[in-house]
């Protein structure tokens, strides 16, 4: 890895001098990455999980190499409606992994700080935001965005838009789930689609939209299928592989090729051991540059992430007949819409399908609609006897998330788990809590 | 009576049903129940919503979908209060048909559920009497014989107009969340649609797809004013956007003030307010002048930070003719009457012979024997521009916090950054990580210096700074290195806020903290460029006072 270490360094170097003139050199990296986990792909994880990397490494590879082929949206924005005009969703969240993937992270954070915007913002935003004001990054001609699931999807797509001139599409999403905020939202969908239509010259094809949702509905199907025998064969991951399934679920879902995927994996996991360790439901996203998670949860016999709620956010069947309304639905009960009970009552239901041994929550850095409701999904966990660990630190900005701190936390936690006394003393883990300044 | 917190709030639909609405408007010490109910991230404001919600009676709380901490707040009341009418009212961020149709909707559904839940009955007519006898309120205010200030951003609280009221400044609009009178829109034909029309049509908050509208709206109000304040909460990041956008283009002075609703930042909000303005109007009216002793005039400066307390005693050829730094104690007051003991016995005089003294620095206000207080940006100003008429920027790092200030040729101050309520990048920080490495606070520097291997400090919160320190130790890294790292860790503070304020040469650097040759040496790698430091950097602010004091001689 000395090679491609030194390239990493060198990219970081030329975008931090000169921020507009090093992106053939990301793009390159970005090939040769994908090239790399095709031809070399990482040793000591699942087949599954190393032929889900390459098609999230051509994905973002491909889109990128040809600037018209995709539009920016964030994680929930409709990609089946996208897909049908040919069209990529690249969601500004993945972005800033893939750019922090030259560590790059810092360098955008702190520039997009030092413009005014707020410390305490997600990283990812401040990561994105950065990446593109500095020129670093070049820009699409149009974007897509939900106000789910927090403040700053709105914010920085209208930010980006006066900044850059990069036009977009805003799609409110009701809190409630009722009749009158499907017609609401569908109606907004059906706008984003004539908008997509004019923009790109296309005529939109209702037929391939129903089709993706009929795939939507089979790869959910049997995604839940792959969970429940993950659950039971030790089939060895990496934080980072969790995410790309994320990215799979959000931004390849409808497509054939990802069914594909996740048919492969069910047929593959079949050829692996049964899993013996503690079984942990992930809550929220994963830091996955952070070193003692990597090492208890990259390819461990002990401890597997089985599933994790940002990668079945949605659990419902879509009716494929009014796919207008069945996507509009789909995001209304998405479960980081609503309250926060509809959230718990979500991942309740997927507890009891999976049946983890504990759930962790990562409270990422600025995301205020997932941290500020994890004592209340404790509380209802504790209910339903499933110890639960909350963790404090950052998805993306490796400044943010203080290794020693996490590691007691969750050795702790672990030990406890392994003596079976998670209950008792569970709370005096949570004690050590630093107060975030 | 029922709380509400939004402007987007229906409070009319429950007055007209005989219901006492209150906005509720935090005033507290502490964030204690927020603490154990809610994470420590959450909006300061939303945090204080639930002190004020849990110490009060109210029969319920109207709260809106107005962003991701109120959603939060909302889970964690409903938990807490199952017997309270604590409603989450969905409002839509589109503000077209769709958004009015839903909006009124929803809030139809909400009073039928308030009519179950009080058994009081909504009357259409009644509520169209209501808004009929609803005089609009006034928007704006300008006067002409006051400074100007208009307040934007997030939902300020009414400290902020105290402070510019008692500082003579006059708020001529307040463009937060509810500092606009209501817009109220009576529809004979259509009651509930109009209103709900109207509700929506109000100036729009960051959450609104309209916001955009705001831009045009807000180059418009700011012509009429002598300055801005842009007002953001901690953790509320909504409103940074649209000031990191404002501060390209908005033709007027520009105040970004970060709060967090609880009483204890009061003396930071005064001390940037004070600033701001004193920026906005250095010319005040001068005093008589008093001349005692031989006829030589001499005035005096004192600056109360929170690590040392320093006084110069200037003469009327603005040439220093004492100074001295004493450490500040527990009570600033008593470090204050120290070290005027000691520069007058310095100095060779008595404190009658001194004709005005101008104190600043943290505990200025609470200096009994100043005759006038200026704020320490401003006196870091006056005097940085004093030592070396050349410096455009300053960064001034002390105990409790850091700054950049940007200078004019002048020497009058144009725009100043702080650091916000952390101790990350401060003189604290420093010696708190040299207790750490134990070693005293100047040797720290010093080793810092001799460092023979780059270690990066990741943290940026001073608290994980020192728990990484000691990761470090217990690696058995060398004191120098991990010395040499804090020091980086604080230019890379230093520099963000040198950014923030622009990057115009030449650059000073004041402060206790300009002692230290390892934050001195790091910092100028960071933004290479020297930085010019006198020979007692610490006494800045207090000659700046003290210049000060000789203007108002009119010297």
């Amino acid at each position: 890895m000395w090679i491609a270490d030194k390239y990493i360094d060198y990219v970081k170097e030329q975008t931090s001098e000169h921020p507009g003139e090093s992106w053939d050199k990301m793009l390159l990296g970005f090939k040769l990455n994908k090239l790399r986990t095709k031809l070399l792909p990482k040793k000591g994880i699942s087949k599954g999980y190393q032929k889900l990397e390459t098609m999230m490494m051509s994905f973002v590879a491909d889109s990128l190499a040809r600037p018209d082929s995709y539009v920016w949206g964030n994680i929930f924005s409709p990609c089946e409606i996208i897909g049908c005009f040919g069209l990529s969703t690249l969601s500004i969240e993945c972005l800033s992994c893939y750019f922090s993937g030259y560590h790059l992270e810092d360098y955008f954070i702190d520039y997009a700080q030092n413009t005014g915007i707020a410390p305490t913002l997600c990283s990812y935003h401040k990561t994105f935001v950065g990446a593109i004001d500095s020129g670093a990054v070049p820009v699409p001609q149009y974007a897509v965005t939900t106000s789910l699931s927090c403040d700053g999807n709105l914010n920085t797509f209208r930010y980006l838009e006066k900044k850059k001139g990069v036009p977009f599409t805003f799609l409110d999403v009701p809190y409630r789930d009722d009749e009158a905020s499907v017609n609401y939202l569908a109606e907004q969908l059906k706008e984003f689609t004539a908008e997509l239509e004019n923009r790109f010259g296309k005529k939109f094809d209702e037929e391939k939209l129903k089709s993706a949702i009929r795939i939507e509905n089979e790869t959910r199907k049997e995604l839940m299928r792959f969970f429940k025998l993950q659950s039971e064969r030790y089939y060895p991951g990496e934080l980072i592989s969790h995410l790309y399934m994320m990215m799979g679920m959000h931004l390849l879902i409808g497509t054939q090729e990802f069914l594909d995927l996740i048919r492969f994996m069910i047929e593959d996991i079949k050829n692996y051991p049964k899993f013996e360790g503690k079984k942990i439901l992930w809550i929220h996203l994963l830091p996955f540059y952070q070193e003692t998670l990597q090492s208890y949860f990259n390819s461990n016999r002990k401890y597997q992430i089985i599933a994790s709620d940002i990668i079945i956010d949605s659990m419902e069947e879509l009716d494929a007949d009014r796919p207008f309304h069945a996507l509009a639905k789909k995001i209304i009960r998405n479960l980081y819409n609503g309250s926060y009970s509809h959230k718990a009552e979500m991942v309740g239901h997927l507890a009891e399908t999976l049946h983890p041994d504990a759930v962790i929550q990562f409270c990422h850095w600025g995301c205020k609609q997932s941290s500020g409701g994890s004592l209340l999904l404790k509380d209802k966990l504790q209910e339903m006897d499933i110890p639960m660990l909350i963790l404090d630190g950052d998805g993306i900005d490796r400044r943010n998330s203080h290794d020693g701190q996490i590691k007691t936390r969750l050795e702790a936690f672990l030990e406890m788990l392994d003596s079976g006394n998670a209950d008792e003393t569970e709370e005096s883990a949570e004690g050590e809590q630093e107060k975030v300044c | 009576m029922l709380g509400y917190i939004c402007k987007y709030a229906p409070v009319e639909v429950f007055e007209s049903m005989g219901v006492e609405m209150e906005r509720i408007e935090p005033d507290v010490t502490n964030f204690n129940q927020a603490e154990i109910r809610m994470h420590p991230n959450i909006c300061s404001f939303a945090k204080g919503v639930l002190e004020e919600v849990m110490s009060r009676e109210y029969e319920g709380v109207i709260l809106t979908t107005c962003c991701d901490s109120i959603r939060r707040l909302y889970d964690v009341l409903r938990e807490e209060f199952p017997e309270k009418f604590i409603y989450m009212l969905d409002t839509p961020r589109i503000t077209k048909d769709a958004g009015i149709t839903l909006y009124e909707q929803r809030i139809r559904t909400m009073i039928s559920e308030y009519e179950t839940f009080s058994g009081k009955r909504f009357d259409e007519e009644k509520f169209l009497e209501y808004l009929r006898g609803k005089e609009e309120e006034q928007q704006y205010d300008i006067r002409n014989s006051s400074l100007n200030i208009g307040i934007i951003g997030a939902r300020a609280n009414e400290s902020i107009k105290r402070i510019l009221k008692e500082n003579g400044a006059n708020v001529a609009f307040d463009l937060t969340c509810t500092g606009l009178g209501r817009k109220i829109l009576v529809d004979e034909n259509a009651v509930m649609t109009g209103y709900a029309r109207g509700l929506l049509s109000q100036f729009p908050c960051m959450r609104m797809e309209q916001a955009a509208n705001r831009d045009e709206l807000i180059r418009r109000s700011a012509g009429s004013v002598d300055g801005i304040i842009y007002h953001t909460v901690q953790f509320c990041d909504n409103y940074a956007y649209e000031y990191a956008w404002l501060k390209e283009w908005l033709d007027r002075p520009l105040l970004l003030l970060e709060t967090d609703y609880t009483r204890q930042s009061g003396g930071q909000v005064r001390t940037r307010i004070e600033a701001f303005l004193e920026s906005l109007a250095p010319e005040k009216a001068r005093p008589e002048i008093r001349r005692k002793g031989d006829g030589t005039m001499y005035v005096m400066g004192i600056d109360s930070g929170s690590t040392s307390t320093n006084a110069v005693i200037m003469d009327q050829d603005r040439k220093i003719k004492a100074f001295s730094v004493v450490r500040t104690g527990a009570k600033s007051g008593v470090s204050a009457d120290r070290v005027l003991k000691e520069v007058l016995e310095k100095a060779g005089l008595k404190r009658e012979d001194i004709s005005w003294i101008v104190s600043t620095g943290y505990g200025r206000v609470s200096i009994e024997f100043a005759d006038e207080n200026v704020t320490e940006i401003s006196c870091h100003g006056k005097g940085a521009h004093y030592f070396n008429p050349k410096i455009r920027t300053i960064l001034d790092i002390g105990g409790q916090d850091s700054k950049a200030i940007r200078l004019s040729e002048s020497g009058e101050v144009k725009d100043f950054v702080m650091n916000d309520k952390c101790a990350a990048g401060t003189g604290r920080f420093l010696e708190m990580i040299a207790r750490t490495l134990e070693v005293s606070l100047d040797e720290l520097g010093a080793i810092a210096l001799t460092s023979k291997e780059k270690i990066e400090i990741t943290s940026m919160c001073s608290v994980f700074a020192e728990s990484e320190v000691i990761s470090l130790i217990a690696n058995n890294k060398e004191k120098a290195d991990i010395a040499d790292g804090v020091c980086h860790a604080i230019a890379n503070k230093a520099s963000g806020l040198l950014r923030r304020v622009g990057m115009e040469p030449d650059f000073m650097m004041t402060g206790g903290v300009a002692k230290n040759p390892g934050v001195v040496r790091a910092v100028e790698e960071k933004i290479g460029s020297k930085l010019y430091i006198c020979e007692e950097p610490e006494i800045v602010g207090a000659a700046g006072a003290a210049l000060y004091a000789l203007e108002k001689m009119g010297c």
